[in-house]
């Protein structure tokens, strides 16, 4: 009672805070509770089941197992080829974009600046030793300035 | 300055910054091992064999996974707020200096003796000299005597800037009318670059910030030369 008056109070939505068996669409399924409809071979062999376990044989014992479980472990565990295709499917991608990312500096873009020269880039470097940038851990750390090379 | 594709910061040339280095060397490692840990779970999720459909609950993981989380951001927040807290010592500075943005420029006003003002723009790439820094340079730099205290006043004359130089551990927002207060120490001396840091319009990656730190003789010598060509 007190649900349908929180119900009309809500709106007329339909809502599910716990869970039905009855609404089908839970957590838990119905089909995780209960045996699936038998057929006669079936339900005979579930009445055999209740005797003593030794007496089935292995086919019986495997049919009894595939009633409640639609697949053995093996099965459940065995891979598929799926994951080729998705890598095939990345490396092209990947290669595809590589391929736009060339065309881009071939036709869309413009010069660098002309600081990107290799002997700006080297003027640009006997700068930073001179000056000391970073000497703790960073880049001058690196420059041995007695002996005028890198650092082994 | 940055060397290019530096992923790290730069070498610290204020004491805060040192205390921001080991901080973030902190934050990171914990950062780390929780990331290390969560991948490994996912890892052992993914790729395990065993089936488990009927699990509802368990009080003491579910306990162990509150209380972990609030004791590592306790250790993260006790360093944390020692060092808010020192940055916000009394510091007594030796030398007072205004900088103002502008659209798209930084002044910088030394007034506690004499008058000298005098504005900071970027060097234009095609007038650097061969080795410059690019978009880094500028014509005039903030001078500074090294291992003095410095409060930096910032404010802007017209829209939001922010005066930030990376390797003194330094950043402040310079909003029209209003002062904000920084200070900093220059442990070593250098030259110290930084970039606006608020987005203030077309050139705002253009405005940079060049903090120079040089013994106090030569700071007076220079302010003495500044002062003559004003």
């Amino acid at each position: 009672m007190l649900a349908t008056r929180a119900l009309r109070l809500v709106g007329k939505r339909a809502i599910s805070t716990s869970v039905c068996v009855r609404g089908g669409h839970g957590v838990a399924k119905v089909e995780d509770y209960t045996l699936p409809n038998l057929s006669p071979e079936q339900a005979s062999l579930k009445e055999k089941e209740k005797g003593s376990w030794a007496a089935l044989s292995d086919e019986e014992k495997i049919a009894l197992y595939r009633i409640s479980f639609k697949q053995s472990f093996a099965e459940m565990t065995q891979g598929s080829s799926e994951w080729k295709s998705v890598v095939g499917g990345m490396f092209f991608l990947i290669g595809f974009t590589g391929l736009v990312v060339l065309w881009q500096r071939k036709y869309v873009y413009g010069p660098v600046p002309h600081t990107f020269e290799a002997e700006y880039k080297e003027k640009e470097l006997q700068r930073v030793l001179d000056m000391r940038m970073n000497p703790v851990e960073g880049f001058a750390s690196k420059w041995d300035y007695e002996n005028k090379q890198w650092k082994k | 300055m940055a060397h290019p594709s530096q992923l790290g910061f730069q070498d610290a040339a204020s004491p805060v910054m040192e205390e921001l280095l080991h901080f973030h060397d902190h934050a990171l490692m914990i950062v780390f091992l929780i990331s290390t840990l969560v991948l490994y779970i996912i890892v052992a999720m993914v790729t395990t064999k065993l089936t488990n459909k009927y699990i509802l609950d368990s009080q003491e993981i579910e306990i162990i996974w509150t209380v972990l989380p609030a004791v590592i951001l306790i250790l993260i927040a006790l360093p944390s707020l020692r060092i808010l807290y020192l940055m916000d010592e009394i510091n007594d500075p030796h030398l007072t200096i205004k900088a103002m943005g502008h659209q798209w420029y930084w002044s910088y006003e030394y007034t506690d003796y004499e008058d000298l003002g005098f504005d900071s723009y970027m060097i234009p790439t095609q007038d650097l000299t061969p080795g410059q820094f690019r978009l880094l340079e500028a014509d005039h730099r903030m001078v500074i005597p090294v291992e003095s205290p410095i409060r930096v006043l910032v404010s802007a004359e017209d829209v939001l800037h922010s005066w930030a130089v990376p390797a003194l551990g330094v950043k402040m927002d310079a909003v029209p009318g209003r002062l904000n207060q920084t200070a900093f120490i220059a442990s070593r001396p250098g030259v110290f670059y930084g970039q606006c840091s608020e987005i203030c319009g077309a050139n705002h990656s253009f405005m940079p910030i060049v903090v120079e730190a040089v013994p106090l003789e030569h700071f007076e010598n220079w302010s003495s030369l500044m002062l003559e060509d004003a």
